[in-house]
């Protein structure tokens, strides 16, 4: 039972089908498994043979480092006005200043900070939302699975970016604020994700072993269906952290920024009234959130590949 | 006959979905912090205090809950969706004049998308490890990963200022108004930039579908039957293939409605285009709040009528599909 609860196994019972099927009987009768690797372990050899996704994974990486260590590097406050506004790019700022004469490169390094937090605590949130919505409806089935799914169905008629700034609107710009919209707002698609594995996973002959054996339900959905259930929805929380960067980026353009707190989307925001005049204060922002976003999208599609195994040929 | 039945069943759940949201609206305008007066006036409204004294007897505000629950509803079924004290108008009208526009901007882009993302799909899909597929795979990943309004901001600057050939803002030329044909080309001529930004994320998005579907349409058997015909490839590919690859397009961009409404938000506000995405920008600048929750309101209008239309349209394509089947 211990391998089939481990995550990722349904990776391997995959690929147990195709290759090592009979093998597994036999191993029983003391035949050598050290051959055996962990499915965490193959997935992550897998992702390794992806170009795309290493890079995407040593750019976030790089960008998360440059967050971190960038103001021990570059003593610049991005609040503080250093200079004359719209100063074009040169040796005082690198990269220019914007509309009240502040460093852009030090707004791009602490406004990171604000923007990945944000992108990664809505996407948790989003994660946790859509996880325990839809493993509930998917695992009960019955009256509980009709009233989850009319309620992801309704929050599926909102339009999610709009739904968040009429929440920031009324509840006011706070990154915290900001925040919890983004992740209030995009849950259903990880409900409906996950709805469906626990739909597929309740029938199989594991879920039902493990029932006979006297299992609970809390003990089955968290211990037992869920750890199968681990790889979309781990792909899915990658994306959805580049979703709500894209969110925070969008809520800052329309002014609903946290005024208080650098952020990449605040940049563009404050500066994209003059865009003629200082092309620096707004493109590099923008090609910060890029690179972000672009940086999860390749590690989400490298996951996906070396935990779908069906998927590699693509 | 089913078909009918069907709709209805569509009909009476779209309903249920819309009471659902105006009781979403309400529960919003009493949780939000403040008096309640305050967001159904719009906090930069500068509403005296009569106007004030007459919102709070309009909607009861001194009644319980519950009944001031059913004088909102009873106001919003007779189309009362309240009054923009900052435009100075009722909110139905205000969104009446700018839902053309919208609609113009996003039925534009979704034709943009759907079919230059098919064709860059299907031409990738026919050598799938191909140099153009690689391009195809890294152009809609760059598509995907920029956000909207930064592209738009970058076009801006590129048609504004360095090689100024396309209009950047407004919907029409206001210093030399045009009459007939002549405006109507104008107004497409406005329509260009506008359109195609918000085109871009979803091209994106539709060649990676159509490339990975054309994938395996073209690897299933009555493409081969097709192909051992004689057929020509051309009649292979887009008669017999693409027919196929296409249904699960029309499912996503029905489902991505409403994200294509999020972004033209961002997108007329870039250009100024003059519809319901630059309301919702003057609401939020103005604390708007009456428009505001009618725009979230009209949004999921939208959205549920997109889905019906694509559940039809599904329906049209795939006949394999009945009502009931599902």
């Amino acid at each position: 039972m211990s391998t089939l609860e481990s995550p990722l196994a349904v990776a391997e019972s995959e690929n147990a089908k195709s290759a090592a099927g009979p093998s597994r009987s036999a191993s029983v009768a003391e035949l050598p498994v050290a051959k055996a690797v962990s499915p965490t372990r193959a997935a992550l050899r897998q992702f390794g043979k992806s170009p795309s996704g290493v890079a995407g994974a040593i750019l976030l990486v790089l960008l998360v480092a440059a967050t971190i260590f960038g103001p021990f590097i570059y003593h610049v406050d991005p609040l503080e006005i250093v200079g004359m506004p719209f100063a074009p790019p040169d040796a005082d700022a690198l990269l220019g200043t914007d509309y009240l004469g502040r460093d852009v490169l030090s707004g791009l390094i602490h406004g990171g900070r604000a923007t990945l937090t944000v992108g990664a605590v809505a996407a948790l949130i989003t994660i946790v939302i859509g996880v325990s919505v839809g493993a509930l409806a998917g695992f009960f089935g019955g009256w509980m699975d009709s009233l989850l799914v009319k309620i992801t169905e309704f929050f599926q008629v909102l339009p999610p970016l709009l739904f968040a700034m009429v929440l920031v609107t009324l509840f006011g710009a706070k990154l915290s604020t900001i925040t919890l919209a983004i992740g209030v707002v995009s849950w259903p698609s990880a409900a409906r994700l996950t709805r469906a594995e626990f739909m597929r996973l309740r029938d199989l002959d594991f879920i039902k072993a493990s029932r006979a054996a006297g299992a609970g339900s809390w003990h089955l959905i968290l211990r037992v269906a869920l750890p199968n259930a681990l790889p979309p929805i781990i792909v899915s929380a990658t994306l959805a952290i580049g979703v709500a960067i894209l969110f925070e980026g969008g809520l800052s353009f329309l002014g609903l920024g946290d005024p208080n707190t650098m952020s990449w989307g605040l940049m563009i925001g404050q500066n994209r009234n003059y865009v003629l005049d200082a092309w620096w204060a707004v493109t590099f922002p923008g090609a910060a959130i890029f690179l972000a976003v672009l940086a999860v999208s390749l590690v989400g599609d490298g996951i996906n590949d070396a935990v779908n195994p069906r998927l590699r040929r693509r | 006959m089913t078909l009918l039945v069907h709709l209805f069943g569509k009909l009476a759940n779209a309903a249920a979905l819309l009471l659902a949201v105006l009781v979403l609206n309400f529960c919003l305008i009493h949780t939000a912090p403040g008096d309640p007066v305050q967001v159904i006036a719009g906090e930069m409204g500068g509403a005296s205090a009569e106007v004030i004294a007459s919102l709070r007897a309009k909607y009861g505000l001194d009644h319980s809950l519950i009944e001031q629950l059913f004088t909102y509803l009873h106001n919003v079924l007779r189309g009362d969706f309240g009054y923009s004290y900052y435009f100075n108008q009722p909110v139905l009208g205000l969104i009446a004049q700018r839902l053309p526009a919208t609609l113009y901007l996003a039925l534009a882009s979704v034709v943009m998308a759907v079919v230059i993302g098919t064709l860059l799909g299907v031409a990738s899909a026919r050598r799938p490890n191909g140099l153009f597929s690689h391009a195809v795979t890294v152009v809609s990943l760059a598509g995907y990963a920029a956000p909207v309004f930064w592209t738009g901001l970058l076009l801006l600057l590129l048609f504004g200022s360095v090689w100024p050939i396309l209009p950047v803002n407004g919907m029409s030329d206001v210093v030399h108004p045009k009459q007939g044909i002549a405006h109507l080309l104008d107004v497409l001529k406005h329509l260009i930039l506008p359109s195609a930004t918000l085109a871009m994320v979803f091209v994106a998005q539709y060649s990676r579908l159509a490339r990975v579907n054309m994938i395996d349409v073209l690897s299933a058997d009555y493409v081969r039957t097709a192909r051992a015909k004689g057929l020509p490839e051309s009649v292979v590919i887009f008669k017999h293939a693409l027919r196929n690859a296409l249904i699960p397009i029309v499912t996503v961009v029905g489902l991505q409605f409403g994200n294509l409404f999020a972004g033209a938000v961002l997108v007329e506000t870039v250009y100024s285009w003059p519809g319901m995405g630059r309301l919702v920008y003057d609401s939020i600048l103005r604390r708007d709040y009456p428009t505001l929750m009618a725009v979230l309101f009209f949004s999921a209008v939208l959205v549920i009528a997109a889905n019906i239309i694509t559940d039809l349209v599904y329906r049209l394509i795939d006949p394999r599909i009945r009502a009931g089947a599902r």
